[in-house]
């Protein structure tokens, strides 16, 4: 009998929670509207593709995309990618291409905002040159390095070989062991301003007084960098270097523009390599089957990104 | 006692040179990134002005023997074929950057305050999908979305990259606005409300004003965004006349391979719009990031 009743209970608060949430939705009805138009656009353009490249990734077809004769293969295209070479050495490229780009901008745009940190005469325009590689177009700045590589008349080489430290000029980025570095040099151009301007911003939130009182104290400059001001710009650094590193690793005008993958795939990392697939030898299955893979490694980076802010955002209220 | 002051002065004087290390490696350091940063963009300058045949010797003439603006006139002539396409990628990309930038703000705005102000159900969760968004890189969303343009028909038009642009400038914009309105006191807002004005006017008055910064700041990160924006205009532009200027500089120069000045020179034109745009705001820019994304 109380068993009953309880279980009866226990069905209306569930009902009754359930009406609180319409209730609730409709009572905010008005709200809605304001976040309407945003998640219209984002539901076209992102939730359909999304939905359209895991079906696709489940076929044959051919080229041209008349999808209508698309043939269902279940799971080929994935064994196909994981068994080939080619998967190993483009994942290999992209770990040292995201990470050794990630590292690097990050390391310099912060070295660069605790150096211009201090004010002295220029520092507006020093800061202001430093930012310019990251506002400029990726295509104009592939071109720009694609002549400073140039393997006949480009300056690298030139100065190289005046120096009496070359007999001629290397070839960069046409050869196997060197391209890789040479575009994570230009990658890091053109980055590490982002980097400058976060924790620029984030050294700006860092309390005055705590400095002062920590030299008060005797701490040296070493230690009120690492006790004062790094523990205050951790959040930052977080959400900069998980920022970098997504843009790093989806990186592809640098690449695409400078090499195209060459030579013999040595400069090939994922994104271009899927854009070969799909539009250059219209294997649209195994494509969309290498976006799913992306996907996936993706959302674990976005789990941590997601943890990062609401980290944040969790503070925020406490405070 | 002499001893003891010799040995006080001998540590202050060693402590200061310490921190002058620090600073002299400071400087040492924004040295070496002043020239990483600025030596390929001089060298692109400096052989802007060369002539084809100057440019392309070996040793390389460091500076111009007989600078030149012959590149330059080029591209800005209407009456040959080469500056008609380049005026044209131009105007293209200024319309499609101009309408996305627009558009941002139109509908960044009224989330992004949703989002700070109320409190519906399912607020997270539709903040962190929009969030989201910056994880994807654009190649994921070419197929379908090639497939979706050419469903509307709207493949061939700036239409389908205004639309695309939108979405990838969206995420930020509506973060950055979030924070700025998160600042801005509720009790402003409540205040207008009893002195008899609508939710509408008290928004239009009151916090709009006072979020411009981050507004401005919201602008330029979309027009930015759209003016360099390149894979999706790749795929979904095929007519020359549609182009816009980073795949047009492209197209143009896959054709002469050899034209190194022609293509600084398009680098360079290319660039001026956005980094003086970018130089003039900047302040709104960093002081948005400081009040919207890093201090939450």
């Amino acid at each position: 009998m109380t068993t009953v009743s309880g279980k009866a209970e226990a069905r209306r608060t569930l009902q009754s929670a359930r009406s609180d949430v319409l209730r609730k939705m409709w009572e905010h009805r008005a709200d809605y509207a304001y976040v309407l138009p945003a998640i219209a656009v984002m539901l076209i353009v992102i939730a359909y593709p999304i939905y359209y490249t895991i079906e696709l990734s489940f076929f044959n077809t051919p080229p041209g995309l008349q999808l209508r004769d698309k043939i269902f293969v279940g799971f080929n295209n994935y064994t196909a990618i994981l068994t080939s070479g080619v998967f190993w050495q483009v994942t290999f490229n992209t770990l040292i291409w995201t990470v050794a780009s990630t590292f690097f901008s990050f390391v310099l745009g912060f070295a660069a905002a605790l150096a211009l940190h201090r004010d002295f005469v220029g520092r507006g325009v020093l800061r202001a040159i430093l930012i310019i590689p990251w506002v400029i177009s990726a295509v104009a700045a592939s071109y720009i390095w694609k002549w400073i590589y140039h393997s006949d008349f480009g300056i690298i080489g030139a100065i190289l070989v005046e120096l009496g430290w070359a007999e001629r000029p290397p070839n960069f980025i046409d050869s196997v062991s060197t391209v890789l570095p040479s575009l994570i040099v230009v990658n890091i151009w053109r980055e590490f301003p982002f980097a400058m301007i976060m924790m620029t911003a984030g050294l700006q939130t860092v309390p005055e007084q705590l400095l002062r009182a920590a030299k008060v104290d005797g701490a040296n400059a070493w230690q009120r960098f690492w006790h004062v001001t790094f523990p205050h710009l951790r959040n930052v650094s977080t959400v900069t270097i998980l920022l970098l590193a997504v843009a790093n690793f989806n990186s592809f005008i640098i690449p695409w523009i400078m090499t195209g993958g060459g030579p013999s795939n040595a400069s090939h990392i994922w994104i271009t390599h899927i854009y070969e697939l799909a539009f250059g030898r219209q294997r649209w299955g195994v494509a969309s089957a290498y976006s799913v893979l992306l996907f996936i490694i993706l959302m674990t980076l976005g789990y941590f990104y997601v943890r990062a802010l609401s980290g944040n955002e969790r503070k925020d209220d406490s405070a | 006692m002499s001893t003891v002051s010799e040995t006080n002065s001998r540590g202050h004087s060693a402590r200061r040179l310490r921190i002058d290390g620090w600073r002299w490696g400071g400087r040492a350091f924004l040295v070496f990134m002043l020239l990483y940063t600025a030596l390929p963009m001089i060298w692109m300058l400096l052989t802007s002005i060369k002539s084809g045949f100057a440019a392309m010797q070996f040793p390389p003439q460091w500076w111009p023997d007989q600078p030149t603006l012959d590149s330059y006139q080029k591209l800005l002539d209407p009456q040959n074929s080469v500056g008609q396409d380049f005026l044209r990628f131009f105007w293209n990309s200024l319309i499609v950057s101009t309408a996305t930038t627009i558009l941002s703000v139109i509908v960044a705005v009224p989330a992004a305050y949703a989002f700070s102000r109320f409190t519906f159900p399912g607020r997270n969760f539709l903040f962190f999908a929009v969030l989201l968004r910056n994880m994807f890189p654009a190649v994921i969303f070419l197929v379908p979305l090639f497939i979706l343009m050419r469903a509307i028909g709207l493949v061939n038009t700036h239409g389908s990259l205004v639309l695309t642009y939108l979405t990838f400038g969206l995420p930020l914009a509506i973060w950055l606005l979030k924070g700025f309105y998160d600042n801005i006191p509720v009790q402003l807002e409540q205040a207008a409300r009893i002195d008899g004005a609508t939710r509408f006017q008290a928004f239009m008055l009151i916090v709009m004003p006072l979020s411009t910064p981050g507004i401005i700041a919201t602008a330029i990160y979309s027009f930015i965004g759209a003016w360099n924006e390149y894979i999706y205009a790749y795929t979904f532009l095929s007519k020359n006349e549609q182009l816009t200027l980073p795949v047009g500089i492209q197209r143009f120069f896959s054709e002469n391979t050899t034209d190194f000045p022609g293509l600084m020179a398009a680098s360079f034109m290319m660039s001026v719009p956005v980094v003086v745009l970018f130089l003039l705001l900047q302040r709104y820019f960093v002081r948005a990031l400081t009040e919207g994304a890093v201090k939450h």
